[in-house]
């Protein structure tokens, strides 16, 4: 009898509004959680864009400048590498919101699109910074892909940021194969691309195709003796870049 | 979305949810502070001390027994040497002239129960105890025991509060953040009716009891948690006496640790075969509707997360070593490049995992302070260092263990 009544008791004990309460909190964190991971995302997303306006004006004013004069400083340049950092630390800000939001994100498409559109700009424009300077600068342009059909895609890139801290005057440009925008179609069609990937067009050569190892990379570029290396200028060797948008 | 992050998605919510719970039962019912009040009345009291090569530590356990605020003719202490093949049996000797200790020695019959079994027959007293022989007790823990059966005539069990004794090394500091995360639950427990332990150092029964629900049982090396688990069968009640702490020493060696949790953890899961018509069972309250299918839950999530865990570090050690071969790029110490708030890993996932971290630090800053115990910032960084890691080995080892059926004996 008493066993059946503290049974009874029991289950009258059993507060079914806190298992709803906890259940109502539980889910509140997590909205809470989505909220502000969203919001922080949307604040990354606006800092891009405010960094890629930002190098917009700068390519713009640097193309204005050479028109206007048809000439520049060219001492100052060959120093000072226009606008390789900020492209460097635009492109790994890319890479974090493109592993958040994914790569089919429709902001992080057009972002990505904005970023190849300044780094042709910026190629373009050393191009014939060079040639009017008179300067040897070493490009690779590298095309990728991140659509699950370039195994190797993520170790080339590994091995061009190397390079890159390696020798900091080396300017990569990395491209997005796939992306939808027709000046990346132009220029790809121009260096005479097949498709396969990864790809490199080391100063402006024949397009090299397949992954290269570190030491296979730094035989294909000669002209890497002409660059400093970054122990040169610091005594310490700077082992890792910005890594690049190249995955 | 990934499915093995869909899951830890949902332990996380688990997780939560059952740490919500509680803290909604800690603000409905606050623990209530220590009182200098005394008993109306001091019952007999018999406390079995059984022991199994415990010669080193014996004494200072009973030494800690005597050395209890309580009439001595009410409380007498029953050594009961369990075949120990060390000195143990001399250790007890030395308190054997003493008027409240009696020695015991028999045979070892593989598991702690034949040892309590055998101090219940042969001690008196309104109310029974165990003290573990390597435990030690807070000399007024015995008094605010009987006034916790005193304020509840219903109560047939008490349970005191574990505290590490002496934590020293990282191993030990861990479990005494642990034992303190344990108070705050063992109270949350007690205030929802759902005590699913009764522990071996210094658990307090009426005696009647075992007339009652009959004495102990193997339970699959045990004995404690079957007891409690009988007692919600048989609707009976167990509480906790939060101010009666009980100094206990813990395993220092990984090794011993996993044995002795695969021991608790298996015996978690055999007992619940046992009594798995409880699970989901309205009838045991808390206990049936809450406690048991947590503590399943948190099982299975334990070794999926440690899994899930461990899984991705290992391919992200082995792609990064892969990577560096393939590529021939040299090991190479990454740049602090992106040290700044961009960077910073603040996904939902992220996010949740601080929340339920920063809910396990609040159960155990709120179990400090319900013991009055203050941890060490170091027993703090043992605990998150190395419990998610350690934990998962004794979790997976008990679930082959009981899926084999293997029998491991006693252990510990």
């Amino acid at each position: 009898m008493g066993h059946r009544h503290v049974q009874r008791e029991r289950m009258a004990n059993l507060n079914w509004q806190k298992y709803l309460l906890a259940l109502i909190i539980t889910a509140a964190i997590f909205g809470t959680a989505f909220y502000f991971a969203a919001r922080i995302d949307s604040q990354r997303i606006a800092d891009i864009r405010a960094t890629e306006k930002s190098i917009s004006i700068d390519i713009l004013s640097s193309e204005t400048q050479f028109e206007l004069l048809g000439n520049l400083d060219c001492p100052t340049i060959s120093q000072n590498p226009v606008l390789q950092t900020e492209l460097n630390s635009l492109a790994s800000r890319l890479s974090v919101s493109e592993q958040n939001l994914g790569s089919d994100n429709a902001e992080v498409v057009y972002l990505k699109k904005q970023y190849s559109l300044l780094e042709i700009k910026d190629y373009l424009l050393m191009q014939q910074i060079a040639q009017k300077c008179h300067l040897k600068p070493v490009f690779v342009l590298y095309f990728y892909s991140n659509a699950g059909d370039c195994a190797d895609c993520a170790r080339a890139g590994d091995v061009l940021t190397y390079m890159r801290g390696q020798y900091p005057g080396l300017r990569v440009y990395s491209f997005d194969y796939n992306l939808d925008l027709s000046a990346l179609k132009t220029l790809a069609s121009l260096r005479t691309l097949n498709g396969n990937l990864p790809a490199f067009i080391i100063n402006n050569r024949a397009p090299v195709y397949g992954f290269k190892t570190l030491d296979q990379l730094e035989a294909l570029i000669p002209e890497l003796k002409t660059l400093a290396t970054s122990t040169d200028s610091t005594g310490s060797p700077q082992a890792v870049a910005t890594p690049i948008l190249y995955r | 979305m990934d499915i093995g992050v869909l899951g830890i998605y949902i332990c996380l919510f688990i997780g939560l949810y059952f740490e919500v719970f509680l803290l909604i039962s800690f603000l409905e019912k606050r623990p209530a502070p220590k009182t200098q009040t005394l008993p109306m009345r001091y019952p007999g009291v018999a406390i079995i001390v059984p022991c199994w090569n415990k010669a080193q530590t014996l004494e200072g356990t009973v030494r800690s027994l005597l050395a209890i605020e309580y009439p001595k003719d009410k409380l007498s202490i029953v050594i009961v040497d369990d075949g120990s093949t060390d000195d143990t049996l001399r250790a007890a000797m030395q308190f054997a002239q003493n008027p409240q200790v009696k020695v015991f020695h028999k045979e070892n019959e593989g598991s702690k129960y034949g040892a309590l079994n055998f101090g219940l027959a042969h001690s008196a007293g309104e109310l029974v105890g165990c003290l573990d022989a390597d435990s030690f007790v807070a000399p007024d823990a015995l008094l605010e025991i009987v006034k916790q059966f005193e304020a509840n005539p219903e109560t047939m069990a008490v349970a005191p509060a574990l505290k590490v004794n002496h934590p020293k090394k990282m191993l030990e500091l861990m479990q005494s953040v642990e034992y303190t995360f344990g108070i705050f639950y063992k109270k949350m427990f007690d205030n929802l009716g759902a005590i699913s332990v009764i522990p071996g150092p210094f658990s307090i029964y009426r005696r009647e009891l075992f007339e009652r629900v009959g004495p102990f049982r193997k339970a699959h090396h045990t004995e404690d948690m079957e007891m409690a688990f009988r007692m919600h069968s048989h609707g009976l009640t167990i509480t906790n006496a939060h101010t009666a702490l009980v100094y206990t020493n813990v395993p220092s060696t990984v090794h011993a640790l996993v044995r002795q949790r695969t021991r608790w953890s298996r015996g978690f899961l055999e007992n619940s075969r046992d009594y798995s018509y409880m699970y989901l069972n309205q009838k045991y309250g808390n206990f049936g509707m809450l406690i048991l299918p947590f503590g399943l839950t948190a099982f299975a999530a334990g070794i999926y997360a440690g899994g899930y865990v461990l899984f991705h570090l290992l391919s992200w050690a082995l792609g990064r070593a892969l990577d560096l071969w393939i590529t021939r790029i040299p090991p190479h110490v990454p740049s602090l490049w992106h040290v700044e708030w961009f960077y910073l890993n603040t996904s939902m996932l992220t996010l949740l995992v601080v929340a339920v971290l920063g809910m396990t630090l609040t159960t155990i800053i709120l179990g400090g302070k319900i013991a009055q115990t203050r941890l060490s910032f170091k027993s703090y960084f043992s605990y998150f260092a190395l419990f998610g890691f350690v934990a998962p080995l004794w979790l997976v080892r008990a679930a082959w263990d009981t899926a084999t059926s293997s029998e491991r004996g006693w252990l510990t």
